[in-house]
């Protein structure tokens, strides 16, 4: 078993890739009561068209697969739900899907080993049969009306039609109505038996633990399976440019809100973890909460909070997005390009970078409160192929001139969009 | 027991909480005071213009500087309501020192700060800088008329607000516009000089933290020894001090442009015996509380007319709420299958198992509390507030002793007061 350490924040794990390809990670804490166990697919909404290992057929499955895939995969033979199972042991299980991933946990204090046998049963027993995904079909559709009804995920995916063209992360991750009436049992099997190999997945565990125990009891249950060579993912390939500079939509809100784009055309870095750390840090000092810039947009009443923002990505997409309320978007879009024009010209302000480099060590360090952001954290990461504790670990090495490439490099003009939805215009 | 309460002053109660199980202490400072039409605009608006500076760092750029430096020092603030308290909840999050790239001292300068916010404002002339309050009066108008933005969170304070109408926990947290705009700096510094000396103040810090130390740096603020003593000014709320008369239940309907419908039940629990809570976090269990809940399965899972469909327990109002979202058209079906419900929980049709399961549910929460800093602050202000104390393994105790007897009779005595729909 490997061991993997941040001495800064005294924290280990611990990692063993399994002969069947399965990769296990586990972060013991002790003294905390809260068991936190997460187990992932890398299978999420872009993964659309793929060939099968085992027969080298192409697939090309409707949108909303992995996440009705997700809804389905509780559901028992005999009638049972093993959401329903886990939840009368006090146990807290869920499950999601994102754009590369899907994930299926649960969280408990007791009966962590009744829960491990339910997790590992359900989630290497599928079960579909006609009737049961018909009936799928009918809540799924009531959970993609309500999306239809959320101002900020409108937001979002105009965001994402303003930046590609053609790429699967503009794929609604439940699907559309029309795409998930065309799902069968067959797409769900051969989706499943492709991407549900142990080879394609990551256990991750956190609590009190003794990791050689722990690998020893999820060995026993994990079933034989063939081993299957690597799954080839077709995408449409990378476009340079944007689609769009702007997205306005209209609906019931009371103040317009925005989500500015600044599409990363080159991800494929190897410092993952280093560029993205650069990366939070130049967001602070554009738009942070003690940035000038929010400073003047707080004043003129431009903003209400500090805008929030992240960066999203993978092989196959990657942007930074900043959002928030405010009752002139293209002020603060304006206000921002202008920041960032000058920041470039003149160079980063040492204070600046130094307070900015502070919080954003901060941030890192408070997602070790708690086992769910750890094992969730550590999942995310390794579906993305970054170490998790490269985070802390390679803090000091973001200098100020390397985050001053990166703000050269990844903040083009030419590559920011806008997406807006404002309140519905009488008559 | 890692909790250790005492007095500083009348009115001024310090809470230590002592553990190793996070990478940051947490301070919190709460002022309670009764919740009044009058005042819950001010309480408000107050709230927003403290963090706005205090006499050592008069900006929020200033602040905001200083905080970051502290390795991202995280304050904030907000209002609740708690039975008919008006809370005003002001925290400040650091890292432990132990986990600082370097050595670095946090603890006395994050207490001090903390401290400012509350009791050292900023103010010029005798009155809290004009500019500051009338931005947060903007501010504050544009959160007032948001609220119909979650339509989730809108239906359920809007089913409240029928429920408790011209009542103190009717009135809503953040105010109302038509009080907001008469408030002057004058006014609302004169309505703080005379809270501060007149409310509920209680400090909590959790951490890698020594009390003696956390108790001197308090003690020793001039500002706190300025504090008058005094017999606080709040209200004591609990299961035993609601009671409610039987009625027809009141049925409201709104209009609004959705796909979806949200159903909101509001139940009155009319059974004042002391302890009746514990039987009321069971029974709301059984009836929505999980996967396995009466309302889950058979408003969701068995007839498919609701994406989401539970109930939550509202200990000091003795009340519950039930929340669904429907399609429209389902209305009523989705309502006389919530009656069947509390009509199945009155009749006793419910098992041993649903009561374990019930429990097992409510047990992991208590086993919880102690995982995250703010919920276990949560839970012993809440102790605190409600004048019961009750330990963690009492109360995780007292929930594994209800019987299904006294369950039933808890059912016998819950009413229907409010149904609110909020429809296309």
């Amino acid at each position: 078993m490997k061991i993997i350490e941040s001495s800064k924040i005294k924290e280990k794990a611990y990692v063993e890739e399994l002969e069947n390809g399965l990769k296990i990670i586990i972060i013991p804490k002790k003294n905390t009561k809260k068991k936190y166990i997460i187990w992932g697919t890398h299978f999420g909404s872009i993964d659309n068209r793929f060939i099968m290992p085992k027969t080298n057929e192409e697939v090309f499955i409707p949108d909303g697969v992995a996440h009705f895939l997700e809804h389905k995969m509780f559901e028992q033979p005999n009638g049972t739900n093993s959401l329903d199972t886990l939840m009368a042991l006090g146990i807290d299980a869920n499950a999601y899907t994102t754009n590369d991933h899907t994930a299926y946990l649960f969280e408990c204090t007791n009966h962590f080993e009744e829960g491990l046998n339910e997790l590992m049963d359900y989630v290497q027993h599928p079960y579909f049969t006609d009737e049961n995904v018909e009936k799928e079909k009918g809540i799924i559709g009531k959970e993609i009306n309500m999306y239809d009804d959320d101002p900020s995920w409108k937001l979002y995916m105009n965001a994402m039609n303003c930046m590609y063209k053609e790429n699967p992360i503009k794929i609604d991750i439940a699907g559309t109505i029309e795409s998930i009436s065309k799902i069968t049992p067959d797409v769900l099997y051969k989706c499943y038996n492709t991407f549900y190999h142990p080879s394609n997945m990551t256990m991750v565990v956190c609590g009190d633990f003794t990791p050689e125990n722990l690998v020893e009891e999820i060995k026993k249950r994990l079933l034989s399976k063939e081993n299957q060579g690597e799954i080839k993912r077709i995408y449409p390939p990378q476009e340079e440019e944007i689609n769009k500079k702007t997205e306005i939509s209209q609906m019931q809100v009371s103040m317009p809100i925005f989500m500015l784009g600044f599409k990363d055309t080159e991800n494929n870095t190897k410092e993952k973890a280093k560029k993205h750390i650069a990366i939070e840090i130049l967001l602070n000092i554009i738009i942070g909460k003690s940035s000038e810039l929010y400073a003047k947009f707080y004043k003129e009443g431009l903003l209400l909070n500090e805008p929030s923002f992240d960066y999203e990505f993978s092989k196959e997409y990657a942007h930074i997005l900043i959002s928030g309320t405010s009752k002139d978007p293209k002020k603060i879009e304006q206000g921002l390009l202008e920041t960032i024009k000058q920041m470039k010209e003149q160079g980063l302000n040492e204070e600046n970078f130094e307070r900015a480099r502070r919080k954003v060590y901060g941030n890192y360090v408070v997602e070790y409160n708690s086992v769910g952001d750890i094992a969730r954290m550590f999942l995310a990461d390794t579906i993305k192929g970054v170490q998790t504790f490269d985070y802390i670990e390679q803090f000091e090495t973001v200098t100020k001139e390397y985050t001053e490439e990166i703000l050269k490099s990844v903040f083009k003009e030419e590559n920011e969009v806008l997406s807006i939805v404002e309140p519905i215009k009488n008559n | 027991m890692n909790y250790k309460k005492e007095q500083i002053k009348n009115a001024l109660t310090l809470h230590t909480i002592n553990t190793n199980n996070y990478k940051t202490n947490l301070y919190a400072i709460f002022l309670a005071t009764p919740l009044k039409r009058e005042n819950v605009t001010l309480d408000a608006l107050l709230t927003a213009v403290l963090r706005r500076g205090t006499k050592d760092l008069p900006t929020q750029e200033q602040m905001s500087k200083k905080l970051e430096m502290m390795y991202g020092a995280n304050f904030d603030c907000g209002v609740e309501k708690t039975g008919d308290n008006h809370i005003m909840k002001f925290y400040l999050e650091t890292l432990n020192e132990e986990f600082l790239p370097k050595p670095e001292k946090l603890l006395e300068e994050s207490i001090n700060i903390l401290l400012s916010v509350v009791l050292n404002p900023y103010t010029e002339n005798g009155a809290f800088k004009p500019e500051y309050v009338e931005s947060e009066k903007k501010n504050l108008k544009l959160i007032i008329e948001s609220k119909i933005d979650n339509k989730t969170k809108y239906s359920h304070e809007r089913c409240i607000e029928e429920m408790f109408k011209n009542k103190p926990y009717g009135l809503y947290k953040y105010g109302y516009i038509e009080d907001l705009e008469k408030i002057t700096p004058e006014e609302l510094y004169k309505y703080y000089q005379n809270l501060i000396q007149t409310c509920k103040i209680d400090i909590f810090c959790s951490g890698i933290i020594e009390n003696s130390t956390i108790k001197e740096i308090i003690s020793k603020n001039p500002k706190v020894q300025e504090l008058q003593e005094r017999k606080p000014e709040y209200v004591i709320n609990n299961e035993t001090t609601e009671k409610r008369e039987r009625k027809e239940p009141n049925q409201v309907e709104e209009s609004m442009k959705v796909t979806q419908g949200k159903l909101v039940l509001g139940l009155d629990i009319n059974d004042t015996q002391e302890n009746s809570r514990f039987v009321s976090s069971v029974y709301n269990a059984i009836l929505g509380g999980g996967a396995n809940s009466k309302l889950f399965q058979n408003v969701r899972e068995k007839q498919s007319l609701a994406y989401t469909a539970s109930s939550g327990y509202n200990r000091v109002k003795n009340a519950i709420f039930i929340r669904c979202g429907i399609e429209i058209q389902n209305y009523q079906k989705a309502l006389d299958t919530i009656k069947e419900q509390l009509k199945e929980m009155e009749n006793g049709n419910f098992t041993e198992e649903d009561i374990q399961n019930s429990k097992e549910l409510i047990l992991a929460s208590i086993e919880g509390i102690t995982e995250e800093q703010d919920t276990e602050i949560t839970y012993y202000y809440g102790q605190e507030l409600a004048d019961r104390f009750v330990s963690i393994e009492e109360y995780a105790n007292k929930i594994k002793n209800v019987s299904k007897e006294p369950i039933i009779n808890l059912a016998k005595t819950i009413s229907i007061n409010t149904i609110y729909f909020l429809k296309d």
